[in-house]
């Protein structure tokens, strides 16, 4: 199960909200100032949907992550685990 | 909050950088932007080096920090001052603070109507930023930062260059090539993973 880290801050608050309304992501915390996202399968986020501007966009993960970012481009990423193919 | 610092510092009270284009650098500052010139020093060349007579000069840029210049009389510019169409090179700027929003889309106004081309406004995740180059080259750039920063970045800033100083060393050591940023992601991820369990 892959996992982003996302930091309790106005500006990443929007992926939370997100991930909050998506049934195969699961958010919990914030502890030690991050909410967790677990994904069932893959994690596959949407810069347009988010309304993240690039510059937020581009280090939307820089909360950290348990498993392997397999695409990134300006529009769309998708994290699965370190296992999954 | 600010983190207590270790020296009892007050802000920047200048920076520096050399010119080789006097009259196109003071009209741009002065009389373009409109930064007074409040300090000019006119020396012979002193000091252990052969040492070129220089004039050094300041604009005041706001809560007493002024950017200034060397001018170098009789120089040429070298070859390591050259100017770049390079990020590396544009890494090195002056990036002014202003209050508001407001305040940043005023000068946004300013500078093009001084005629001076600017190469972006872009919203950064806590400032947004507009941004432009001097006469001799340098990046400029004006920001406001929208919120301040809190225990949380300072603890995230922490882990983050904590990942990312792991990685240098471990590529120092010839062990594993530090190559993207998806490793410092992954490095502080399990970190942070950790540090959650024993919690």
């Amino acid at each position: 199960m892959p996992t982003i880290f996302v930091l309790d801050v106005p500006e990443f608050l929007p992926l939370v909200e997100h991930a909050r309304e998506v049934t195969h992501l699961k958010v919990s915390g914030p502890r030690l100032g991050y909410y967790r996202v677990d994904g069932e399968g893959e994690i596959k986020l949407n810069r347009k949907a988010l309304g993240f501007k690039p510059a937020v966009w581009h280090g939307a993960l820089t909360g950290g992550l348990v498993g392997r970012v397999t695409s990134f481009d300006n529009d769309e990423l998708v994290i699965r685990a370190e296992t999954a193919p | 909050m600010t983190p207590k610092p270790g020296l009892p510092l007050v802000g920047v009270h200048h920076t520096a950088r050399p010119t080789w284009k006097l009259a196109e650098t003071v009209h741009f500052y002065r009389d373009l932007l409109g930064l007074p010139l409040v300090h000019a020093i006119s020396a012979r060349g002193w000091g252990p080096e052969d040492h070129a007579d220089f004039l050094h000069f300041f604009f005041d840029s706001g809560t007493g920090s002024t950017i200034a210049f060397f001018y170098y009389i009789g120089t040429e510019p070298p070859e390591f001052a050259a100017v770049r169409d390079d990020y590396r090179y544009r890494a090195t700027h002056t990036a002014w603070r202003v209050e508001t929003r407001e305040d940043l889309l005023a000068c946004r106004a300013k500078v093009e109507a001084a005629g001076i081309k600017l190469n972006y406004q872009i919203r950064h995740e806590v400032i947004e930023s507009i941004y432009f180059n001097d006469p001799n080259g340098y990046a400029l750039e004006i920001t406001w930062q929208v919120r301040p920063f809190t225990e949380i970045d300072i603890a995230d800033a922490n882990r983050t260059l904590e990942a990312g100083i792991a990685l240098e060393n471990a590529s120092r050591a010839g062990q594993t090539p530090f190559t993207s940023i998806d490793e410092v992601w992954r490095n502080k991820g399990e970190r942070l993973a950790a540090d959650l369990e024993v919690q």
